[in-house]
């Protein structure tokens, strides 16, 4: 946990992030949204205001030039009264150059014109009030005397001396033309400004003659912009509509050229201006507004944000919170967030989802803990309390016991009465042992049938045996599942903790040694003993060291004969397994084949000397040794049906032996552990070829019945019945009525232990048809069976003739 | 040249000293031009009229009648004015300029004692125009609606014979004519390209308001 932290970024800058992501999001976003707004809007204003510059502009122009017009008309109509005036007239046909200049200039002054020129029908000069040397010359605007000819007038703006005049052309009349007066009207400053003062523009005319500057003439612009003017002018920039953007004096102008006028080598223009500034004026005044609302809707939007923000990260990290506390393990405490939004949900499903958690959580620790079979506590739980009331002990000095036991043949149950019946019966043993128990006492099931108790006894050392009796007498009762009786009794391992073992595993498997001694010395409880550990120890050891023995051949075979008292023949060999142990020498079967039937590991040995027997009895077969071969299976043996038959078969085929060379013995009481798995084998043996042989008959306590069911070929009578013989009648008897039974029942009977000349004789005169002994032939090796039974054909052949020589 | 040959079978088939000079004017058209002066000056020389008689050229309705006067040099002219307002004669004619200021009834005589053509003009009506030919001759006519005139009683002799019309772009070359016998009659055509003369404005006449 402590590692994990590190790793985690840091919380708060995390959720400062967020809330910071969420202002800076909407920022941006109404930035680039205002900042878009204010482009298209300034740049629409700006087109408006252009727009509507040009359209007062337009309008401007017309006005100008209708205003132009208009003045035309009027210094038109003044002309053509000046030249019907009579005096005037008559002093033009005085044909006196000097009268008719004076009266031009009299006549003219009262218009207010600033040339006046008079020309002849024949358009020569006749007077000119600004020079008597054009008199005679031709008159330089032919076509307005043309156009006056035959309209009565004309007039143009003309350039005459470096001035824009308006020049108006009319015939004086007699009343026929007898000559035409031009009028020149100067358009200065004045004009201008007249026609300023109508349109609100700015008015300039301008001149050029070809191949010159441009040159003003007058204008309503201040002398200084003038200058500046003529510059930016003359830059030959074309825009469409006629409009072009001209800066004077630092202002920007619209500025549209109205063309007056072409004649001759002139060009004369106005020039009709509006200021942008002042047409742009509203629309900065929109655009400042814009501004400043965008900075107040940024403050209030960065504000806005920043609660909104809060309202989200605050529940959030109180979440956050919770969520910690829930990798902690603590699923207590509830986020408390009173909100009904999103995050309200959100918390409001992270408390059900802390409900779910817990209550899930303790689910899996009753199963973890629980056995699901009895609803006791299970092996883990036993073992955390265990631990738990060690060290209680331990700091306050008590004692405590643990009882560990299982049922005697409880596999027995499971298998004859099936798992449900034995699972019934493990929910009662469960309960009944509960029942004997304090409350303080732990009772628990370790798994198959094994349970243990723990007691907290802090109190005398017999405490434990008393309960292991309660418990021993709590089972005493028939058990009755599913309609069936069946007696369950229990071997109960005690262990005491300080002295048998300073931890749990120690004390269990203390306790689980004196089960062991229980079940073996079939006494019910046992407490441990140390003496006892000690053996097993020995016990363990010698485990390995047959598992070794199995594999590094220390075991061997020895060969007992059958005597066949017929005829005194040996007819079979019995196989039987010595251990020659490297460092203890020579051990008897009697010393390792009970121990290896109770760890299973006789099915080991079993196939060993199965496959070893086989092979010599193949090998004696080939040289013409016709002895059966007999073995000794364990009743465990016969449980592994299949395997046995299988392997005995592949071993007779492999070693080329009939199968009736082969005889199988099986004690009487192996046989009575699984009488029916025993009685499938058995019959599967004999239906292959293979003979059969119950060994160490009388001891197993079977039923006539039953042996009558088997499919066995031999009866074997029990060494102990044999050597009695001679010291109880009764022993004789039974080997008698044994053999006579065996005979009626179709059986070989086979006789052990025979170890006297007089049980020989005894067997002879009961009938029975086979002897082995060591009074007829101790157990050896092969290769001195074979010289013995060299010998005793000849020792046969000579008793033989002793006998006959007896007789 | 058939034109001559022509001209000349028709001059011997006149009466000596009685001859007769008709003269046919059209325009460029071929359309007969009235209105246009038409004289004949003798080889001999030019001629004054002695002890002639006043031509009178009335103003009727505010206009000049009639439109072209012709007349030999050295005849008075009476300006008569039978409107019921004033009128104010002028002429700024190099041949004859003067002004009968302001007046109604009867005028003073103008004598009319050079060649040329003197426009009429009334300083109070610009529209109201009329024209005076002087020549120099007794031989003069005006083409009538059909754009003839006859010179009667010419004596025999050799005539430039001129024609002159108002309206005329130019001025049309002068023919000459011979008339052997005193009853000849001669007849001369002329093509004149005139204009077609702006009529100036002329306001309704209000009677109550004279």
């Amino acid at each position: 946990m402590e590692a994990a932290t590190p790793a985690d970024p840091p919380r708060g800058r995390r959720l400062r992030s967020l809330g910071a992501r969420l202002v800076i999001f909407f920022v941006i976003l109404l930035v680039l949204v205002q900042g878009l707004g204010a482009f298209l809007v300034i740049r629409a204003n700006s087109q408006i205001a252009r727009q509507t510059i040009d359209q007062e502009l337009g309008q401007g122009e017309r006005v100008f030039r209708q205003l132009l017009t208009q003045r035309q008309a009027r210094l038109e109509q003044a002309a053509a009264i000046l030249s019907a005036d009579f005096a005037f007239r008559q002093a033009i046909a005085t044909n006196n150059t000097g009268t008719i200049i004076s009266v031009l200039r009299n006549h003219g002054a009262r218009v207010g014109a600033t040339v006046m020129t008079l020309v002849d029908l024949d358009r020569a000069v006749r007077a000119d009030t600004r020079d008597e040397g054009l008199t005679g010359k031709p008159f330089v605007f032919p076509a307005l005397v043309e156009q006056s000819a035959s309209t009565g007038k004309a007039s143009s703006t003309v350039l005459i001396d470096g001035h824009v005049q308006q020049l108006v052309v009319v015939p004086v009349l007699a009343p026929d033309p007898i000559a035409y007066v031009a009028l020149g009207f100067e358009i200065d400053d004045g004009v201008a400004r007249e026609l300023n003062q109508l349109t609100g523009l700015e008015v300039s005319f301008m001149s050029r003659m070809r191949g010159t500057g441009w040159q003003i003439h007058s204008s309503t612009l201040a002398a200084s912009l003038r200058g500046e003017l003529i510059e930016a002018f003359a830059a030959p920039v074309a825009e469409p509509g006629g409009f072009r953007i001209l800066e004077l004096g630092g202002e920007d102008y619209e500025s549209r050229t109205a063309p007056l006028a072409i004649d001759g080598g002139a060009e004369i223009v106005a020039l009709l201006q509006k200021s942008l500034e002042v047409g742009l004026a509203p629309f900065r005044r929109i655009s400042t507004s814009f501004f400043w609302l965008t900075l107040a809707g940024l403050a209030l939007l960065v504000a806005g944000s920043l609660v909104i923000a809060r309202s989200i990260t605050r529940p959030v990290s109180k979440l956050a919170e919770a969520a910690r506390r829930v990798k902690e393990g603590d699923y207590k405490r509830h986020v408390d967030v009173d909100q009904h939004d999103e995050i309200g949900e959100l918390a409001v499903s992270f408390n059900h989802m802390l409900d779910g958690i817990e209550s899930r959580e303790r689910e899996i620790l009753r199963l973890a803990y629980e056995d699901g079979l009895t609803g006791l506590p299970n092996r883990a739980m036993f073992n955390t309390q265990l631990d738990q009331a060690i060290r209680t002990a331990r700091r306050g000095g008590t004692q405590l016991s643990v009882l560990l036991f299982d049922m005697d043949r409880f596999k027995a149950i499971n298998d004859t009465l099936g798992h449900p019946v034995g699972d019934q019966a493990l929910r009662e043993v469960g309960t009944r042992v509960r029942r004997v128990l304090r409350d303080s006492d732990i009772v628990a099931r370790l798994g198959g049938d094994e349970f243990a108790v723990l007691l907290a006894t802090g109190g005398s050392s017999s405490a434990p045996r008393v309960v292991a009796d309660k418990i021993l007498k709590g089972l005493e009762a028939p058990f009755v599942v599913d309609g069936q009786q069946m007696d369950i009794a229990a071997s109960i391992g005690i262990s005491t903790f300080p002295e048998h073992g300073a931890d749990a595993p120690a004390l269990l498997r203390a306790a689980d040694v004196a089960m062991y001694d229980a079940k073996r010395s079939k006494v019910g409880y046992t407490v441990y003993d140390p003496t006892h550990d000690e053996r097993r120890q020995e016990f363990l050891t010698l485990l390995g060291e047959l598992r070794r023995a199995v594999e590094s051949e220390e075991l061997v075979l020895h060969y007992q004969p059958k005597m066949s008292l017929a005829d005194d023949r040996v007819t079979a060999v019995e196989a039987l397994v010595r251990w020659a142990h490297p460092t203890r020498g020579f051990i008897p079967p009697a010393e390792f084949i009970p121990f290896a039937e109770q760890t299973g590991y006789i099915s080991a040995i079993t196939r060993w000397v199965l496959g070893k027997a086989i092979d010599q009895c193949g090998r004696w077969h080939r040289e013409g040794l016709n002895v059966r071969m007999c073995v000794n299976v364990s009743a465990r043996d016969l449980r592994q049906e299949d395997t046995l038959v299988q392997y005995t078969w592949a071993a007779l085929l492999a070693a080329e032996v009939p199968p009736g060379m082969l005889c199988l013995e099986v004690t009487e009481s192996g046989l009575m552990e699984d009488p029916k798995s025993a009685q499938s084998t058995l019959r599967k043996l004999r239906d292959l070829g293979i003979e059969t042989s119950i060994d160490d008959y009388g001891t197993g306590y079977s039923s006539l019945a039953y042996i009558k069911q088997l499919a066995v070929n031999e009866l074997k009578i029990d060494r102990a019945f044999v050597s009695g013989m001679e010291a109880d009648k009764r022993n004789a008897a039974i080997v008698r009525s044994t053999i006579e039974l065996g005979h009626n029942l179709g059986l070989t009977v086979v006789a052990e232990g025979v170890e006297t000349e007089h049980e020989l004789a005894q067997l002879r005169h009961f009938g029975c048809d086979i002897a082995q002994g060591f009074h007829l032939g101790r157990p050896m090796s092969a290769e001195a069976l074979e010289a013995w039974l060299a010998a005793a054909r000849g020792r046969a052949l000579g008793s033989r003739a002793s006998a006959l020589r007896s007789e | 040249m058939s034109r001559l040959a022509l001209l000349a079978a028709v001059l011997c088939a006149c009466p000596a000293g009685a001859a007769t000079l008709e003269i046919q004017v059209r325009d460029a058209a071929g359309a007969p031009v009235a209105d246009a002066a038409v004289y004949a000056v003798p080889a001999s020389g030019p001629a004054d009229a002695r002890s002639a008689r006043t031509v009178s050229i009335e103003q009727i309705e505010r206009e000049f009648i009639p439109f072209v006067t012709v007349l030999q040099t050295g005849t008075p002219v009476a300006f008569p004015n039978r409107d019921p307002i004033l009128h104010h004669v002028y002429s700024f004619s190099p041949a004859k300029p003067f002004e009968i200021k302001l007046y109604t009834g009867n005028s003073p005589e103008v004598v009319f004692d050079k060649p040329g053509v003197v426009t009429l003009g009334c300083n109070i009506h610009d529209w109201m125009i009329a024209y005076i030919v002087v020549v120099p001759t007794p031989h003069y006519g005006r083409t009538d609606a059909a754009g003839a005139a006859r010179l009667r009683d010419l004596p025999a002799g050799g005539y430039e014979v001129r024609a002159y019309h108002p309206n005329q772009r130019a001025a049309a070359q002068p023919q000459t004519a011979t008339l052997d016998s005193p009853a000849a009659n001669a007849r001369l055509a002329f093509a004149i390209d005139t204009t077609q003369r702006k009529a100036r404005y002329k306001p309704p006449l209000d009677r109550a308001k004279y």
